[in-house]
């Protein structure tokens, strides 16, 4: 399990998302805990993930609080 | 006529303002909300012999009253007469409109789906039964495809029904399980007799979330302690926090209904252009690049187009102005129009090309989904200083004209944001500065001209910064947002609604500067012609008294001359009216002797310091007034005099030294 902020691109699942605020923004968008992503464009700079139509942008700070897990 | 009134709500990105405006047409007006900054678009159409009034509500994700925007559309659907809410939804992300269907539907309106960009659905392979979608959501839907005008009769006639329908009991109330529906009755329970000016149910969901303005508008006047306590209970239960069971909850009802009504799936749903366009345009080297390629391709069109426009309209003021000097009416009339209305209003005017193709482009921009692209790119940046990526676009665009790049600080969604970014803005050097600085360096510094006005563009964006730095730190200790931007497929603009777009905000501009300024220009006018009318602006006149009671003050800045200071009085009303005054004071045949008799090499360049940072100009004022409010704009006003006056005494001194 690593911090969205420290992965590579590839596939990931959402494990967990430590900030109750930051949950709430991100669920909003419509990516919940749970689900898989992929990661198109990783740090530095705002990481850029994806999941079926919706592509989101990500702060750095707020990727700190993403906990995922790698996908084979 | 029988008036009903309609509100569209949605998500961001699924052609609610498109709509909007292919219902109402250009009969719509842009404001704001009261008592806040957030944009209010109102429009009417007329269908069947009914006035039906359409008011645009922001678009956002969720119903929160946390923030500004969301919690206005709350307040607007549950204080004001809305006989149907519109709810844009995106065919591409289906589940999340009805998601946000599911929040809506707690309020109790007569709620009417518009589904939207049905045709890029298809492309995916996505189509939808709409009668199953009806059936299971109990809500009407209608297809259509906004940027090609298609549905939109459907749509009408459908409101107009709507219209005619009393408030559907049957309506969809999603269900959360046994344990949370207890929780909701019980919170409902507590709620009675509090006369809140929403719906119970609600409310109770909106305290069970956790969402802070919901449970301060409670917290005195009931026992929260009970509450809380069914909320730790409700934790325990489910091990994880109670919003995010809600939340998964009702992505859990709409996934199941949004499966069943999906009828076509020949593809993997991919936007496969849209994510290889997103590893350029966001790739950490060649996004930046990108970036500055398209802004200089902004620039070069605004000001390209923008110049003959504006070139014709200053030879039509002048030909006006001239005719006006030979009017058969008494001389100070004459002078009025001439030197105080058509001076000050068409100084206003003239901007105005430049202003609505700015609009335009950053609509086009917006419209094909760069916008957020360049929030991405931008962010490490601006992270640097304190602010997030969305406050970039507005900053750059304050080097063309900073009036619509204060309108533009309405995307910050955060007023924080919102207020730093605009009152750095100012210190960003528009196109109405160049001119002074071509005078200046022009006659000072003609080895190393481009060098010298580089340094001063330089020197306004370290201005900017400095003033984000301080505000920052003194005024708003919150750390600025999180970033969070959704990145909207890239598709073509919707020309039409482009144009609506642009041209509705270039007359918001001109209606409320343009009344403003005319006044500001008499008062101008008034202190420039008495008491000797046969001397305007002259140091005799009151303007030239102030200029001489001002002057001393610049002392130290090596201008602390009366023609200088009555220059930068001038200079509130447009910032090129300082080249201009120079004109009247010294004559435009002596121009530049005169300037190389008054000024050195080093007041030179202070004066074209103070020229930059000195203060808004009058457009800009009143802008900054309407967007962050008057204290703020007098704040901004009286911080870049001072910085102003500060670094233009502190680069004489040095350059003397």
């Amino acid at each position: 399990m690593k911090k969205l902020s420290e992965v590579e691109e590839g596939k990931y699942k959402i494990v967990d998302i430590t900030k109750p605020g930051k949950l709430r923004k991100l669920c909003n968008i419509g990516v919940l805990v749970g689900d898989t992503i992929e990661v198109i464009k990783s740090c530095p700079g705002p990481i850029i993930i994806k999941k079926g139509n919706i592509t989101v942008g990500i702060g750095h700070g707020m990727a700190m609080d993403i906990i995922v897990e790698k996908v084979k | 006529m029988e008036e009903k009134v309609i509100a569209i709500a949605g998500n961001p990105n699924t052609g609610k303002t498109t709509t909007f405006n292919a219902l109402t047409g250009t009969r719509q007006q842009v404001g704001n909300w009261p008592g806040v900054t957030v944009e209010k678009k109102e429009g009417y159409y007329i269908y069947k012999g009914v006035k039906f009034k359409v008011v645009d509500l922001p678009g956002t994700y969720t119903l929160t009253g946390e923030s500004e925007d969301q919690k206005i559309a709350i307040d607007f659907l549950t204080q004001n007469q809305v006989d149907v809410l519109l709810l844009m939804a995106d065919a591409l992300n289906l589940e999340r409109s009805m998601y946000f269907l599911i929040l809506l539907s707690e309020l109790n309106k007569n709620i009417i789906v518009d589904l939207n960009m049905v045709d890029l659905a298809e492309k995916e392979g996505i189509d939808y039964d709409v009668k199953h979608l009806e059936k299971l959501l109990k809500v009407k839907f209608v297809k259509t495809i906004g940027n090609k005008n298609i549905g939109f009769e459907d749509l009408k006639e459908a409101i107009y029904r709507k219209c005619k329908e009393p408030v559907s009991s049957e309506c969809f109330i999603s269900n959360y399980g046994d344990e949370i529906e207890s929780a909701i009755s019980e919170i409902i329970n507590y709620l009675k007799n509090l006369n809140l000016p929403y719906p119970e149910r609600f409310v109770a969901l909106k305290v069970l979330e956790k969402d802070e303005y919901f449970v301060n508008l409670i917290i005195n006047s009931v026992n929260y302690e009970r509450i809380n306590n069914l909320i730790s209970r409700l934790e325990k239960f489910f091990n994880k926090p109670i919003e995010r069971v809600l939340i998964e909850k009702r992505y859990g009802i709409i996934h199941g209904v949004v499966q069943e009504a999906l009828i076509e799936k020949k593809k993997e749903l991919k936007l496969e252009i849209t994510e290889k366009l997103d590893r350029i345009l966001t790739n950490n080297f060649l996004g930046p690049l990108t970036f500055l390629f398209i802004m200089f391709l902004t620039f070069t069109f605004v000001f390209g187009i923008g110049k003959p426009a504006t070139k014709f309209l200053e030879v039509v003021f002048e030909k006006f102005g001239g005719i006006a000097a030979n009017f058969p009416f008494p001389f100070w009339i004459n002078s009025l129009i001439k030197d105080g209305i058509v001076s000050g209003v068409g100084s206003v005017v003239l901007f105005l090309p430049n202003i609505f193709l700015f609009f335009f482009f950053f609509s086009v921009l917006e419209d094909t989904g760069y916008m957020s692209r360049a929030a991405i790119v931008a962010d490490r940046l601006m992270h640097k200083i304190g602010l997030h990526g969305k406050s970039a676009i507005p900053l750059i665009l304050g080097f063309g004209c900073n009036v619509p790049a204060i309108m533009g600080t309405r995307i910050l969604e955060n007023k924080r944001d919102k207020i730093l970014t605009s009152l750095s803005i100012p210190f960003m050097s528009c196109s109405a500065r160049l001119p002074v600085y071509l005078l200046f360096t022009g006659i000072f510094f003609q080895e190393n001209q481009g060098l010298i006005i580089f340094s001063l563009y330089l020197f306004g964006i370290i201005a900017g910064i400095l003033s984000i730095k301080f505000f920052g730190s003194t005024f708003f200790k919150k750390e600025s947002s999180p970033l969070i931007i959704e990145l909207p497929p890239f598709r073509f603009p919707y020309w039409q609604g482009v144009l609506v777009e642009s041209w509705t905000k270039t007359k918001y501009f001109l209606k409320k500067a343009g009344t403003i300024i005319f006044l500001g220009a008499l008062i101008l006018w008034f202190l420039s012609y008495f008491p000797d009318p046969t001397k305007y602006g002259a140091q005799s006149n009151f303007i030239g008294r102030l200029g001489s009671i001002i002057s001393p003050l610049f002392k130290f800045s090596g201008f602390g001359f009366w023609q200088a200071s009555v220059a930068l009085i001038f200079g509130i009303y447009a910032k090129e009216l300082v080249v201009g005054t120079f004109g009247i004071l010294f004559g435009v045949g002596n121009l530049m002797e005169s300037l190389k008799i008054y000024f050195t090499t080093a007041s030179a360049y202070s004066f074209m310091i103070m020229s930059l940072l000195y203060m808004p100009c009058l457009a800009t004022f009143l802008v900054l007034k309407k967007e962050i409010g008057m204290k703020w704009a007098i704040v901004s006003l009286f911080w870049s005099l001072f910085i102003g006056w500060l670094f233009s005494i502190l680069f004489y001194q040095i350059l003397n030294f």
